[in-house]
């Protein structure tokens, strides 16, 4: 039987060095070679890049459990800044109000009226 | 979802359910609590760098579970979870004596001498464990608790899959470092898989169905997986009991580490 | 073509592409100079990220909530990434030379490759996992926006990340030190004694200041375009953006001679022992041993798991 993922190559470019591959599309053809050229001129007929990858399909490995709601995640706030907006409140507010380095913080605590860290 | 199913307030409400609810969480809370800290302590350590960053992120899942389930005690009890988690006695925690053990000699700060099949031993057991629970809990009439298990599990599979390569690359390459890794895991593993006399009324309850079968569900895929890699997989010797509140000096340990800086001050904001 | 050999016409053609403004990939022709400079620099990077993750490492089980043990256990092991990252760039421009990552961690091992100052330090408190976030990775993240520019694609597609990843890492460490601040007065002693404890280290992490001529080296990294910029430049930029908001929290930097100038915006400070800092990045800082003794015995021990790793993938 012929295996028609052997003839296909999915696409890759990148538009400019500092950007990642992306992908592009996806083109049959009978050799790597082939996949380069025909892609070149499928895909890049306007856009510009400076880096065109194809890969054969049976040569790429996915990820899968049958079941892509495994690949949801727990909600993770404290690995993005999201939980940290309430910086920039904070510190525009201390330039303008600088703590005094010998006051007796113990008054003063929680009397920086907002407490963010807790929400 | 269960079409009777209560939510935590109402589970709240009645004494006989939120004992129950609060005592199936300390088992999995304080399991993935010590778990995530023994993964977290090869931070940095593990044999190989992108490894190292992929057990990074199952450890952090790991606490992050933890901080969930503890959430829900905080609900229930109005005890804060950082309280729930930092301050607790050893004797009131719940988890499994084999998720406390060290990774091996020594510890993260001094001399460590890792174990990494033990790691992958004791991992891939909490991890077939923890499915077996979380996909019970699914079915619980506690909407948080069925909810909390639909969205763990996503991350479970990871985890248990991460485990299963090492496992089988091991079986094939290092069989007698997996088998002595086993050895370790069992003189330790008896009360992993353990509700004790309250399985009875976890599943009569709906809070957990089906709870008196899955710890015969869970030897019999562990004895499948080890047969199938043809390792042999020893007794688990019975000893003391985690979720009796029975420890050993480790849980003490990690313990102090965990709640050094807060135990400073608990009262502060940190 | 001309007569001259091929070798300086690749190398001029190559110069050319430089001033273009071309970045440079892993298989384009590169002279040999370029490599080392690249494979010296990335190394050194790398290193420093994955011996930089133990300093803070030890904070990540003792952090004080679970909140807290959540971020820093994400940071740790970003820095853990960044290393991953680093050393890939670093192998593939190792190749021709028959040299992978395990020949960096034996030259890591055996002091041949430094890592940076900073890491050799103690953490004794956990406000020094703050200041660690907070101004370590400020003043990394000056140098790395600066090596943004580099004309050695693979890496600046790294640093990206890197760079993108340390915004995160500062607003953790922000996050902890402000906590402390206007905490008890325990939690702000405990955060002073740490900024006090790091301030000449966070000034020698940048070099030291560049005589009236630049080296060689620098120059030729320079021409290269590795780099854009000389320590005493990021230095400058680090006071500009850190003094003000380190005083605004009533914090006291170690240095009365700390000012910056009202016409011309220098900041003029007391200079940091740099003999001192020779002998750190030499690994006889406070706690380099340690740290390469915790380091060389995990990777040894789990020698034996990347063997069989690589069994496996060979068959």
């Amino acid at each position: 039987m012929r295996n028609l993922d052997s003839e296909v190559y999915e696409v890759f470019a990148q538009s400019d060095s500092l950007s990642p591959h992306v992908h592009v599309f996806n083109v049959q053809a009978s050799s790597p070679e082939m996949a380069l050229v025909l892609a070149e001129e499928n895909f890049f007929r306007r856009a510009e890049f400076v880096s065109l990858w194809v890969v054969r399909r049976d040569h790429i490995h996915h990820l899968g459990f049958g079941d892509r709601d495994g690949f949801k995640k727990t909600a993770k706030p404290y690995r993005t800044t999201d939980d940290y907006k309430y910086l920039r409140d904070k510190w525009r507010y201390y330039r303008e109000h600088p703590m005094n380095p010998d006051a007796d913080r113990t008054s003063t605590q929680g009397g920086h009226e907002h407490d963010f860290t807790r929400d | 979802m269960n079409t009777t199913s209560l939510a935590i307030d109402r589970v709240k409400r009645t004494p006989a359910l939120r004992h129950l609810v609060i005592e199936l969480l300390w088992q999995v809370a304080d399991d993935d609590l010590m778990i995530g800290f023994r993964d977290q302590e090869w931070l940095g350590l593990a044999p190989h760098i992108e490894e190292d960053v992929a057990f990074g992120s199952i450890g952090q899942e790991e606490l992050g579970h933890a901080v969930h389930y503890y959430g829900l005690i905080e609900a229930l009890t109005g005890d804060r979870a950082d309280d729930l988690a930092l301050l607790r006695e050893t004797s009131a925690r719940r988890n499994a004596v084999l998720l406390e053990q060290p990774n091996g000699a020594g510890d993260y700060l001094h001399d460590p001498h890792f174990n990494w099949a033990f790691t992958i031993v004791r991992h891939y057991l909490h991890d077939v464990w923890e499915m077996t629970v979380l996909t019970a809990m699914t079915g619980s009439v506690v909407e948080e608790l069925a909810q909390a298990g639909t969205k763990i599990l996503g991350e479970k599979r990871y985890h248990r899959a991460h485990q299963e390569l090492w496992l089988r690359l091991l079986a094939a390459h290092n069989p007698q470092q997996l088998q002595d890794g086993l050895a370790l895991a069992s003189q330790w593993g008896a009360d992993l898989a353990d509700f004790g006399p309250m399985a009875i009324d976890l599943q009569q309850s709906g809070v957990l169905p089906d709870a008196p079968l899955l710890p015969k569900q869970f030897a019999d895929e562990v004895t499948d997986a080890f047969k199938e890699m043809s390792i042999d997989l020893p007794i688990f010797q019975p000893g003391l009991n985690g979720r009796q509140g029975q420890h050993t000096a480790a849980l003490g340990g990690a313990l102090t580490t965990l709640s050094e800086v807060y135990r400073l001050d608990p009262g502060a904001r940190w | 073509m001309s007569q001259q050999p091929l070798i300086s016409d690749r190398e001029a053609y190559f110069l050319e592409r430089l001033d273009r403004g071309d970045r440079i990939e892993a298989d384009d022709w590169m002279p040999e100079e370029y490599r080392r400079q690249l494979v010296r620099l990335i190394s050194i990077h790398a290193v420093s990220e994955i011996m930089g993750a133990l300093p803070e490492k030890e904070w990540v089980p003792r952090a004080p909530t679970l909140y807290r043990k959540l971020a820093i256990t994400a940071k740790v092991q970003d820095e853990v990434g960044h290393g991953q990252l680093l050393i890939r760039v670093a192998e593939d421009l190792m190749r021709p030379w028959g040299k992978t990552r395990d020949d960096i961690m034996e030259d890591l091992f055996a002091g041949r490759l430094k890592y940076h100052n900073v890491f050799h330090m103690a953490t004794p408190t956990w406000a020094d996992a703050g200041i660690i976030g907070w101004l370590v990775d400020g003043a990394a993240v000056i140098t790395q926006g600066m090596s943004l520019s580099c004309s050695y694609a693979p890496y600046a597609r790294a640093l990206q990340r890197i760079v993108e990843e340390e915004g995160f890492h500062i607003q953790h460490g922000e996050s902890i030190c402000l906590a402390l601040a206007e905490g008890t007065p325990m939690q702000r002693a405990m955060l002073q004694d740490a900024l006090t404890r790091w301030w000449p280290a966070l000034l020698m992490f940048f070099g030291p200041p560049e005589k009236s001529e630049l080296s060689t080296n620098q120059l030729r990294n320079l021409r290269y375009r590795i780099r854009s910029k000389t320590n005493e430049e990021l230095r400058q930029r680090f006071f500009s953006k850190y003094v003000h908001r380190i005083r605004s929290l009533g914090l006291q930097i170690p240095d009365r001679t700390l000012a910056q100038d009202a016409v011309t915006k220098e900041w003029h400070y007391q200079q940091p022992d740099w003999d001192l800092f020779r002998q750190i990045v030499n690994n006889h800082g406070p706690r380099s041993q340690e740290r390469l003794g915790l380091r060389r015995t995990t990777y040894e021990e789990g020698a034996w798991v990347r063997r069989m790793a690589a069994q496996a993938s060979s068959v």
